[in-house]
């Protein structure tokens, strides 16, 4: 077991926000911590760090209790926060050299990690840039870079990819995934499901810091009733009409706005089949239809009543 | 581990160009015009002698020595003083229609009397410590060994001459040494902006760069203790820019002890980075807040200890002595004055000393604060 916190609990004066929250974290695994904003991801990761005092709870890393001054925990994390944390009067390549300097002492061992590092987010033609100068998703990238070069055991991204856009962040979720590859277990925070359902091999939903559900994506999936959901586009549907579809077997729910005929069913192979039976039967002339299966957000939906993005 | 910090922590100060505005140009340039402002302020007044009275009481008549030495101070024309001898009413009389600077009370400690401040006070009060000085010192050795007498008279005279020497010579840069000795004071607390930012750059609730910092295997305070060594070295190199520029380009007098003035202003330098690492530490805002404090707190000090008004220096010392021991900026400038003032260091050292003091409360405030490893809230 890499992580493992037991009954977290942190209050902010008034603010609950963790609750109770327990969860454990395997060697090798992709780990998302999937929520809204201000559900507690940040302050999570900030008292696995031992950043943040907490009120209640147990931490352990690598099997050990974690502590402000466990340096041999520490040596082996690498950390990706939220906010930039880079110096402005240093150069791409001095920030990364000197936060690494900060892991390994031995000067050309350090060398060859600083210049991986930066091969590794594509910052070569960028390392005598100041911070100042470089773009937002450039920056995030040297954030990054500064997190990893140590080639810790245990990386911790904290929503690294805010800002960037989407080809940086496909790059981004590639790296995440090869350095994971190459041995790193990673625990990785985001309000982006698809982002999550793309890399992650569990995920952990949480939502006013509470455990919403864990498990992979697909088990996660299956723990909702809704089976897939089914978008008929168009303008010619009476109500008569809807009433009889929500009468169809294993739908669950029909909907109906802005030309948008919305119908969610239950698990099952041919419901696709069922709804186009009777579009037909009834003759009614649609745009376009189609079918999806439950993303997390739906499992967020189900669960809590509210949509995940907002 | 040092060295890596050490010189990284070189670089981004060497780079924080507004860092090194503030902490050496803008302190050169005030300097400059200082200089400026000051060249012609003294030259229409030429030394006269102060008009003094000593009150015509019984003790008076019968302090032979301090009688003689009075006298040698009263006459011929080169005279350091214009002097009646008078009653206490008639001195008071004299004194508020300003007749009279002060007048002295021959009593045991002797005392002196004054109106306002300024620097004809000072330079009775100086006239006066140094015969205290002497004074004590002939009647130990009175005791002792009375053969050494003549060359004790001998002394007194010499003194007298020097402090007239002092005063004379230097009549026209007296009135202005005080703005520049609060100029390297002010300086030197400038260099608070460099504590603060050591203290910043460690605080995980302050700075995100921090974060990163309290996540590393390295103690914070280690990380704390060597970037602060670079600190204090790039400040101790702005203060050796700043009084070489002042002794060498603007010919600033500083007297003759210049490894004590070095001594000065590394205390002071020291301090200022304290100073400005406690404030850093014990304001719990955003930067932009603690800047605001670190300068109004040191203008106020600078106010008080005659930066923008030079009697202020004399009003807070008569009026609120407390205050005068209380403001570092004012130990800084009165050391640097004692220095030059002064043939002794008793009054620079009290100066160094309680300086001293206000470090360590600062360093030990910053610690207690700091070391705390885990934060409430980020
Ligand atoms: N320093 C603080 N003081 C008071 N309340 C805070 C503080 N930091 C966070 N909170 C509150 O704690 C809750 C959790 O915040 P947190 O930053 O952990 O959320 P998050 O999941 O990381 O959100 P985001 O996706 O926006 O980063 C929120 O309600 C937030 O308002
Ligand atoms: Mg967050």
């Amino acid at each position: 077991m890499v992580v493992k916190v037991k009954d977290l609990v942190k209050r902010y004066r008034d603010i609950l926000a963790l609750d109770h929250l327990s969860f454990s974290i395997n060697e090798g695994e992709v780990f998302g911590l999937l929520g809204p904003n201000g559900s507690g991801k940040t302050t999570a990761i900030n008292c696995i760090l031992s950043l943040l005092k907490y009120d209640r709870g147990e931490i352990w890393i690598f099997g050990q209790p974690m502590r402000p001054d466990a340096y041999d925990i520490k040596r082996n994390i690498g950390i990706v926060m939220q906010n930039i944390a880079v110096y402005n009067e240093l150069t791409a390549y001095q920030n990364i050299d000197y936060f690494c300097g900060l892991y390994v002492k031995d000067k050309n061992q350090r060398k060859k990690l600083v210049n991986e590092a930066i091969e590794f987010v594509g910052l070569g033609e960028f390392t005598k840039f100041y911070p100042r100068k470089l773009s937002g998703g450039l920056l995030r990238r040297l954030n990054i870079a500064c997190g990893i070069a140590h080639k810790p055991k245990l990386i911790i991204l904290d929503e690294p990819t805010v800002a960037v856009d989407p080809q940086s962040r496909n790059k981004i979720l590639e790296g995440i995934l090869e350095l994971n590859k190459q041995g790193a277990t990673i625990i990785y925070t985001s309000h982006y499901m698809d982002e999550v359902e793309q890399i992650c091999s569990r995920i952990l939903i949480i939502d006013k810091g509470r455990e919403i559900a864990t498990g992979t994506k697909d088990e996660l999936k299956a723990m909702i009733s809704l089976g897939e959901k089914i978008t008929v586009e168009s303008y010619s549907i009476t109500e008569k009409q809807i009433s009889a579809i929500k009468k169809l077997p294993g739908i669950t729910s029909v909907d109906y706005k802005n030309n948008a005929l919305i119908i969610k069913s239950g698990k099952g192979t041919n419901n696709l089949e069922t709804v186009l039976d009777f579009i037909r039967k009834e003759n009614i002339h649609f745009g376009r239809i189609y079918s999806e299966m439950p993303t997390l957000n739906d499992v967020f939906l189900e669960i809590t009543g509210k949509e995940l993005r907002d | 581990m040092f060295i890596h910090i050490f010189t990284y922590r070189l670089k981004c100060l060497l780079r924080d160009y507004e860092g090194i505005f503030w902490t050496m140009l803008f302190p050169l340039i005030l300097a400059t015009l200082f200089n400026m402002g000051f060249s012609n302020l003294n030259s229409a007044e030429m030394f006269n002698p102060i008009n003094i009275a000593v009150v015509n009481n019984e003790s008076y008549r019968q302090n032979q020595s301090f009688k003689q030495t009075l006298e040698k101070v009263f006459t011929g024309d080169d005279r350091l003083f214009n002097l009646s001898v008078v009653s206490r009413e008639e001195a008071d009389e004299m004194l508020k229609d300003n007749h009279i600077d002060g007048y002295i009370i021959a009593e045991q400690p002797i005392k002196l009397v004054v109106s306002r401040s300024g620097i004809k006070q000072n330079i009775i009060k100086s006239f006066i410590d140094n015969y205290m000085h002497t004074f004590s010192a002939i009647s130990n050795i009175l005791e002792k060994d009375p053969g050494k007498l003549q060359s004790l008279i001998n002394d007194i005279e010499s003194k007298v001459k020097y402090s007239k020497e002092v005063s004379v010579t230097n009549a026209e840069p007296d009135n202005v040494l005080i703005y520049f000795y609060t100029l390297i004071a002010m300086a030197c607390f400038y260099g608070g902006f460099l504590g603060m930012g050591e203290v910043s750059d460690v605080q995980a609730n302050i700075k995100p760069v921090a974060a990163r910092i309290n996540t590393a295997p390295v103690h914070k305070l280690k990380t704390f203790f060597y970037s602060s060594a670079a600190s204090i070295i790039i400040h101790l190199t702005e203060m050796l820019i700043l009084l070489a520029y002042l002794v060498f380009a603007l010919k600033i007098d500083f007297g003759t002890k210049t490894s004590y003035v070095l001594l000065t202003t590394f205390i002071g330098s020291i301090a200022g980075f304290s100073f400005g690492a406690f404030i850093s530490a014990i304001v719990k805002k955003y930067e932009g807040f603690k800047v605001a404090v670190i300068v109004s707190v040191t203008m106020l000090c600078c106010f008080l200890a005659g930066m923008m008004y030079q009697d202020m220096k004399y009003i807070v010392a008569t009026k609120v002595p407390i205050l005068s021991y209380l403001n570092p900026v004012n130990l800084l400038t009165d050391a640097f004055y004692a220095l030059y003032y002064y043939d002794t260091l008793t009054r620079f050292f009290t100066n160094i000393v309680i300086l001293t003091g206000f470090i360590i409360v600062f360093c030990s405030g910053t610690y207690l604060i700091i070391r705390r490893q885990k934060y409430a809230s980020l």
